[in-house]
């Protein structure tokens, strides 16, 4: 089963622009597979940002968010990529929410328009 | 008397789902430290304040938001 993801990378602010495609292109190549070739589906470079606590010594870093689809058994592969690789000094994989298919991750009623907003009658 | 409730900023904000990588949003429900603000104060909903601690704990790790303001600094 396919489901979308999202990855925020922070990679040390003392790489170039272009290391950063590079590793992005390596790691994103972990989750290539014949039935999805093209898995990344938005690609944001926020760029660098100070950090709000300084981590690995670093008070800069330069964030990247990427938004993919895979199978979650891939995922496993590439953390291992990640952790290994000393550039990233912190990343963050989540299930977007946002796409995903109806009452996979939570259970919500699919009715949820804004019933509770507007009950003000009376004084 | 009891207090009449107060209504919910986000639901009144007509956003659905609290995003963790909107640190300006989230600030606003954070105290100076950087606590996370209980329901009972900022009288957000069930709902909104679960993705509330969601969201502040993952943007804490993207160091988004600190763990504690001022602290070693």
């Amino acid at each position: 089963m396919i489901r979308p993801y999202e990855l925020v990378y922070i990679f040390e602010s003392a790489l170039e622009e272009a290391q950063i495609n590079e590793r992005l292109d390596k790691f994103h190549s972990l989750l290539k597979t014949p039935e999805s070739p093209e898995p990344v589906t938005s690609l944001a470079h926020w760029g660098k940002r100070t950090l709000s606590y300084p981590i690995k010594g670093k008070e800069v870093g330069y964030y990247v968010v990427a938004q993919f689809e895979s199978q979650p058994e891939s995922l496993g592969e590439l953390e291992r990529a990640l952790k290994l690789d000393e550039s990233v000094l912190r990343y963050l994989i989540v299930l977007n929410e946002d796409l995903a298919p109806v009452g996979a991750a939570e259970g919500e009623g699919s009715s949820e328009a804004g019933t509770e907003e507007k009950k003000e009658e009376g004084e | 008397m009891r207090r009449p409730r107060k209504s919910c900023p986000v639901c009144e904000s007509g956003v659905r789902v609290l995003d963790y990588k909107d640190e300006r949003t989230l600030s606003r429900f954070l105290t100076e430290r950087g606590k996370i603000i209980p329901a009972r104060l900022s009288g957000m909903c069930a709902r909104h304040q679960r993705q509330l601690g969601r969201a502040i704990k993952r943007a804490r790790h993207l160091a988004l938001v600190p763990f504690i303001r001022g602290y070693g600094r």
